[in-house]
């Protein structure tokens, strides 16, 4: 759910850009800092940011048989941490604007916030409190996307909200905004879970080398999922 | 789609001009629409980038119009809640039993929202169809973007065609195979089909980290930068169209007095 080329009026979209710059700053400087060290990791992270596109422009199955589309940026944070997806996001996000008139140029900061910022950090946070209470590795990702599924399209509700109160206020509006997107997007939120705790389960079968070079799973709790899949 | 979108951006008939230039005017006509008062500028916008898309550009009328209709359901769900929630004015239609009513105030807000987004729109699609991607990427370079940022964004560009289309082939063959015939099967077809294309693409990914170093890849890609300069008739007119737009924008306010 982007919000479109030329729906916020002045000063939000400006405000939202303010709001985003210092986690692409501090994104940017960490993407160098990780190539720098590691130069495979460039083409990695590139791959990454074009699966995050082409994941929230396919058309994931929907309840009501709408057509939306999922954000995909929960998996980018939970690979290479939140600061890291919000430049992919970035990315992801102008191209889909100059591409597909999806989103836009003066609404990037609000976009990049809400899908890039706000929806990894959810996912990022949710994966390491799970891993740490050692929970279910699978139901840890399902929880992570989900929420981060959900938390973009809540941010992007407060973000119109908060342009547009009209007579109700914030709070009226806000939640006029949040249920007439809550219709398509909880079951998408639902939905992206799965895929993304399924794309999980595939790595794991089959590439988990990918998992443990990242330092996300240790060996152990790998041999243990695919003992558990056996 | 987005093949097709980046060969019209290749062979378009604005192909020649300065990439600089076109997305000044693309970039600016943005800035115009989003912070006209009234409805007229951003329309005028719209027509004036329209009409260079189709004639000056040369794209076809049936293929523009199809792209137009794209981002449509977004912005009418968001603009029904703004037409039912803003105050002002006369109300001229009322929900039965309900707190909503539409007024000319919230009409007036619809309809340059909508005028607003329209023009951003056709904008939006004058860089898309005139520009090539890898001279916005240059661009990009010459206004000291940094040097990371550029090279990721470049080879993502570059994946995302690989992506679409495997994506496109395993959703094709899963289809015959009746993967997405009932919700559990498609939620199972969809998963697998993100699962397949994440493996493949680290895979090439991989692949390209070995084939760059195999020709001596040190951390900087370069991009052939070809200068082409900018004509002063097109500048010209150019301005002139920025400073027309800027007029009517600032003496035309709302369609109604609110």
């Amino acid at each position: 759910m982007h919000i479109m080329e030329g729906f916020l009026p002045s000063p939000w979209w400006e405000i939202w850009f303010i709001v985003s710059l210092p986690f692409i700053i501090v994104g940017l400087y960490q993407v160098n800092k990780l190539v720098q060290e590691k130069r495979e990791a460039l083409p990695l992270l590139a791959v990454a940011g074009a699966f995050v596109f082409v994941l929230s422009s396919l058309k994931l199955p929907s309840f009501n048989g709408s057509c939306s589309h999922p954000t995909g940026t929960g998996l980018g944070a939970i690979l290479f941490g939140p600061f890291i997806a919000a430049v992919l996001g970035l990315i992801v996000l102008v191209f889909q604007a100059v591409f597909l008139a999806h989103g836009g140029i003066t609404t990037l900061g609000a976009n990049v916030f809400s899908m890039g910022i706000a929806g990894p950090a959810v996912a990022y946070l949710i994966y390491k409190a799970g891993t740490r209470v050692g929970a279910n590795t699978y139901a840890t990702i399902f929880a992570a996307a989900a929420l981060a599924d959900l938390t973009t399209y809540v941010v992007t509700s407060v973000q119109l909200a908060l342009a547009f109160p009209g007579t109700t206020g914030f709070l009226g509006a806000f939640s006029a905004f949040a249920a007439i997107f809550a219709i398509t997007q909880i079951p998408l939120a639902i939905v992206e879970g799965a895929v993304i705790a399924l794309v999980f389960k595939y790595i794991v079968q089959l590439k988990p080398e990918i998992l443990t070079r990242l330092n996300l799973l240790s060996e152990s709790t790998i041999t243990k999922l695919r003992e558990a899949a056996a | 789609m987005y093949e097709v979108l980046e060969d019209f951006a290749q062979t378009n008939g604005l192909r020649q001009t300065n990439p600089g230039l076109k997305l000044f005017i693309g970039l600016a006509s943005i800035l115009l629409c989003v912070s006209s008062p009234g409805p007229v500028a951003p329309l005028l916008v719209a027509a004036a980038m329209s009409v260079a898309i189709l004639t000056l550009a040369k794209i076809p009328a049936r293929f523009y119009a199809r792209l137009l209709l794209i981002p449509v359901s977004f912005a009418v769900m968001s603009i029904a809640v703004i037409l039912f929630i803003t105050p002002g004015g006369a109300v001229l239609f009322e929900v039965p039993g309900l707190p909503l009513a539409i007024t000319t105030g919230s009409a007036n807000l619809a309809v340059l929202l909508l005028a607003r987004v329209f023009g951003g729109m056709c904008s939006l699609y004058f860089i898309a169809l005139t520009t090539p991607m890898a001279e916005v990427f240059d661009i990009l370079r010459k206004l000291r973007v940094p040097a990371v940022f550029i090279d990721l964004a470049m080879l993502t560009y570059r994946f995302i065609f690989i992506l679409i289309e495997e994506a496109g082939q395993i959703y094709r063959s899963q289809v015959m195979r009746l993967g997405y015939g009932r919700f559990r099967e498609s939620v199972q077809s969809s998963g697998m089909l993100a699962g397949a294309l994440f493996l493949r693409t680290w895979e090439s990914g991989e692949a390209l980290v070995l084939a760059m170093d195999a020709r001596g890849y040190d951390g900087k890609l370069g991009i052939p930068g070809e200068a082409r300069t900018v004509s002063f008739p097109a500048l010209a007119a150019a301005l002139l169209y920025i400073s027309a737009v800027l007029g009517v924008s600032l003496s035309t306010g709302g369609l109604a007095p609110v």
